[in-house]
């Protein structure tokens, strides 16, 4: 009989009647190969790992954490408050220890989707870790939460949604951003003026592979998540680091994937992307759950697998070596931004941002507060070509009076203005969460 | 005419049907030393009277193979599996004589690897100074591609009484269970076929000239000659006997629950619009998971005979059984005595009941009237609690599409059905705690033999067909043949249905096209880079379970 080490909730919905278009990879059998091969190897029948359904999210869930313009209805359909639903499900099982590590095996994918919401980029509507996170903060109370990243992709709407958060710490390990979707992710970008050095960068170079992912989490992950001491990790996570995955070009492998989770020990894991869905997925899923179960995944191996084949180059090593120095700096010795307001006044950062699913170009003018008490209250001003200029105002989790009294301060002159076709406001402090 | 009879854990019951009338029913303790003995007992005794000639159909219900796993009286087999990477097979080892052979087949059922010759040679040659003579060959996705399991039995040919092939049990996929299954199957083999050849000879020395069909867990029975093959199919029967049963006793068109309180335990099943809920995966036995289907049943530790304890203000009762109740000669006082104590039913020794409560409290200073009172509302409680997490469980269960998500059927129980020896004591306990009404059928005693009578043959298929690689295959029917690009979801469930439908008239003459319903079908369409690479298709078939008619009143 198989023993496990952490009893593992696994929240399995692979909506097999949605997908984006017929041929386009985020397609209904996505997770069928997955599915056919966790029940061939009866993990669900492991005493340990039980299967669960997911939650239904509801329209708080997502208005307290995105500006969703013009309303939450618009860019969100059941399947994304189903996967969104997945992932708190995950949440629950974990903060109610009904288990002990939880994987939200859910499609569609959240990581693309931002802080403010028109549309789907990158095959995302709206973020799925961010919602779980946030209900998380609201039901079980002020959390340090690190996110890590493992997607191929840089989780952009992750990043962005978390950049002015001191109390969420987001580390995204991907191909860099200069040969792949969607382009960012340098070392440069560090989070908000609030909140430096808790957004935290690691491009790899293309057809980095087992070794390389391994040193980024040793060397760079895991002295940072040693010291922020996080009261939860979440793996979002990707896989598409995949060395079969037809739409990015690195070296990795399932048990590689594995011996990840194994070391990077998440509470909850969130899928991500991953389209190599023969290949790929079914062994790299079968990877992870045995890793978080805390079974023995050595025998775990796709069935072209070939080591010498996706080895990295020794420059590929070189170059990821000499990344852990300025990734520990950006996190332990951020550098300051000395342009800055002095506290009590507002930033300013524009933003033009490309939905390429949709093909919505959005301009964003985004503020923040410079405040010593909280995060920081926060002022988004967004236009596309799908809704006119709009308002987004948040009183973040734990906010000083000041930011909160300046918060619905603006939402008054905001509405007296006339500008706004329409203005949102989540008031985290009370629990408020409303559009006029 | 049919005759049911259910060969149980405490009483041995049949009955004759005739028309839809139950018209002879007999009732006794089984004699586990001897089951044959009790199986022809009642057999002589149903019959007495009525022409034996008449009956056409006899369908057994039996624990043997049951008891014969739980008491481990299991032959020893040979067990050749193959898995390849993923979870190490080391874990799924069964037996004494258990032997890994490197080889693997993909989820698509492509060949990765072939089966090692010279392990599998040497296996044989272990075997074979072993004496074994009954084997079971499993390999990884062997419903997927039989290849792997098909070679085997071609070098076992030789040494072989009997051999079990994984993909032949079940199209389902699942390596562990299909490894257990096998296993049993082959460990009962023999044992189960010389109690089939006793039941033949028996039932012919009577002299009967029916049909002899075997129940099953899922509700349905199979031929006992189709029964020699599979044997692990006849274990724990017994629960669904009792939910026929019901089925055939009482009208039921909505969500409804069923209880059948025994001796130690009470056993709780819930249906669906009437009908009875099957597994998904199939039914756990001694602690494994097996392919072997079943109605969904579960089970607390509840009974009749479940003592009754004091601690401090508390009064408890069960799980544990000290004997029978005091009712029954018993030296301990159980649940069925606190009902004879508050007058609610009058059973047996309604006197020794009485004292025994009487003196259980006395001796923990407390009043017998409050201390019977307080064991049966516990009981009742401990009853609705746990139908209540069945309910809760039942409507948790996961799925797969948004549609089923959205629009998927909320289970909500609106009647109780009650059997089993206190059924009849409990109905108005069980109205008040449950708020729905409560019926008790009548002929409740023989619900059992009841349901035995009234099963018919199930079996179930899954076909699963790739257009890009030009193949079918049934996996338990043994079915693969090559497909052309074109064929189509809606080929492929004719198919099903047509291969179903033969095979299962096949093995049942009255078998009708009406009985058969497609229960899952899908198509997905495979791409390959950014262009079409063929449909991936399943059908999963099966016979209806339920009843064949219902009983008169």
């Amino acid at each position: 009989m198989i023993q496990v080490k952490n009893r593992v909730g696994i929240i399995f919905f692979p909506a097999y009647d949605w997908a984006i278009s017929p041929t386009h990879p985020e397609r209904e059998e996505r997770l069928l190969y997955t599915q056919d091969q966790l029940r061939e190897e009866g993990v669900f029948d492991i005493e340990g790992i039980t299967e669960f359904k997911p939650d239904i999210a509801v329209e708080e869930d997502v208005s307290k954490t995105h500006f969703c313009f013009p309303d939450v209805a618009s860019v969100t359909t059941e399947s994304h408050m189903i996967s969104a639903g997945g992932a708190i499900r995950a949440a629950r099982l974990v903060m109610e220890k009904e288990v002990d590590r939880a994987f939200a095996l859910v499609r569609p994918p959240g990581h693309h989707a931002m802080k403010s919401v028109h549309g789907n980029r990158g095959f995302c509507n709206i973020n799925n870790e961010a919602i779980m996170i946030e209900y998380i903060r609201e039901q079980y109370g002020k959390k340090r939460i690190a996110i890590v990243d493992t997607d191929c992709h840089h989780g952009d709407g992750t990043q962005d949604i978390y950049w002015h958060d001191p109390d969420v710490l987001f580390i995204s390990i991907h191909q860099d951003g200069r040969t792949l979707y969607p382009g960012s992710g340098h070392l440069e970008e560090l989070g908000g003026p609030n909140a430096r050095g808790r957004t935290i960068n690691i491009p790899l170079p293309p057809r980095t592979s087992d070794d390389g992912f391994l040193y980024a989490i040793d060397k760079m992950v895991l002295p940072i998540l040693a010291d922020f001491q996080p009261d939860i990790i979440i793996n979002s996570a990707g896989q598409d680091n995949h060395y079969t995955d037809p739409i990015t070009n690195m070296n990795f492998s399932a048990r590689g994937y594995a011996v990840l989770n194994d070391r990077l020990n998440p509470d909850i894991c969130v899928l991500e992307g991953g389209y190599s869905i023969q290949g790929a997925l079914p062994y790299v899923n079968l990877g992870i759950v045995l890793a978080m179960a805390g079974i023995d995944y050595s025998h775990v191996m796709e069935p072209d697998y070939n080591r010498e084949a996706i080895l990295q180059e020794k420059e590929t090593t070189r170059y990821i070596k000499r990344l852990a120095e300025p990734v520990l700096k950006n996190y332990f010795e951020p550098p300051r931004d000395r342009s800055l307001p002095a506290p009590g006044h507002l930033t300013r950062r524009q933003k033009n941002i490309y939905y390429d699913t949709d093909g919505i170009q959005e301009r964003q003018l985004e503020s923040v507060m410079i405040c010593n008490e909280c995060a920081g209250m926060i002022r988004l001003e967004s236009v596309s070509n799908r809704n006119p200029l709009s308002l987004g105002l948040e009183i973040p989790v734990g906010a000083c009076s000041h930011c909160h009294d300046e918060g619905y301060r603006m939402f008054e002159s905001g509405k007296k203005s006339k500008k706004y076709k329409v203005i949102q406001m989540i008031d985290r402090v009370g629990k408020n969460y409303f559009y006029a | 005419m049919i005759l049911g009879l259910d060969v149980g854990g405490t009483h041995t019951d049949a009955v004759i049907i005739d028309g839809n009338r139950v018209i002879s029913s007999y009732k006794a303790v089984t004699d586990h030393k001897n089951l044959l003995n009790s199986m022809n007992d009642a057999l002589e005794k149903v019959i007495e009277g009525i022409d034996k000639g008449k009956i056409t159909r006899i369908n057994l219900s039996t624990t043997l193979s049951t008891n014969a796993i739980v008491e481990n009286t299991l032959e020893d087999v040979g067990v050749l599996l193959s898995a390849g990477p993923g979870i190490n097979p080391e874990v799924f080892a069964i037996g004494k004589h258990c032997q890994i052979i490197s080889g693997s087949i993909d989820h698509r059922g492509t060949v990765v690897q072939e089966l090692n010759e010279g392990e599998l040679t040497k296996a044989v040659n272990r075997f074979k100074k072993k004496k074994l003579s009954v084997f079971s060959a499993v390999t990884k996705f062997s419903t997927r591609n039989p290849d792997g399991e098909n070679h085997i039995r071609e070098i076992l040919a030789a040494e072989t009484d009997f051999l079990t092939m994984g993909h032949k049990l079940s199209g389902q996929l699942s390596f562990p269970r299909r490894v257990a299954t096998a296993y049993y199957n082959s460990a009962v083999w023999r044992l189960y076929n010389r109690f089939a050849d006793a039941i033949e000879r028996s039932i012919e020395k009577i002299g009967f000239k029916a049909d002899i069909n075997i129940l099953k867990a899922d509700g349905g029975t199979m031929p006992l000659e189709h029964s020699r093959q599979v044997p692990v199919e006849s274990i724990l029967s017994g629960p669904a006997a009792s939910i026929l049963g019901i089925l055939g006793l009482c009208d039921i068109d909505e969500d409804a629950v069923m209880l059948d309180i025994g001796g130690t335990t009470t056993d709780i099943a819930v249906l669906v619009a009437g009908v009875p809920l099957v597994e998904r995966e199939g039914i756990s036995f001694n602690g494994r998971p097996t392919l072997v289907r079943s109605l969904e049943t579960r089970s607390i530790g509840i009974g009749g005979d479940s003592a009754i304890v004091i601690e401090g203000e508390e009064v408890r009762v069960g799980p544990e059984r000290r004997g029978p109740c005091m009712a029954e000669g018993g030296t301990s006082p159980a649940l069925v005595d606190a009902l004879n104590y508050l007058e609610i039913k009058e059973f047996k020794d309604y006197k020794a009941s009485v004292k025994g409560i009487e003196e259980l409290a006395a001796d923990k200073g407390k009043d017998a009237g409050e201390t019977a009172r307080k064991a049966v509302e516990y009981a009742v409680e401990a009853i609705r609690q746990a139908v209540a997490d069945f309910v809760v469980e039942l409507n948790d269960k996961p799925v797969y599409t948004i549609h089923d998500m959205v629009d998927g059927h909320v289970i909500t129980p609106k009647s109780v059905y009650v059997m089993g020896g206190p059924a009849a004591g409990f109905k108005s306990l069980i109205e008040k705690a449950f708020g729905l009404p409560v019926t008790v059928p009548a002929n409740y005693q023989v619900v059992n033999a009841v349901g035995a009578a009234l099963a018919k043959t199930t079996f179930e298929i899954e076909l699963f067909a790739d257009t890009g690689r030009g193949e079918l295959l049934v996996p338990n029917l043994d079915v693969r043949k090559n497909i052309t690009s074109r064929y189509s979801l809606d080929d492929a469930i004719d198919e099903a249905h047509d291969y179903l439908f033969q095979y299962a008239r096949s093995i049942d003459p009255a078998m009708q096209e009406s009985d058969i319903e497609v229960i899952e079908s899908s198509a997905f369409k495979m791409v390959s880079g950014y262009s079409s690479s063929g449909y991936d298709l399943r059908v999963k078939c099966q016979v209806k379970p339920g009843v064949v008619m219902q009983v008169e009143r």
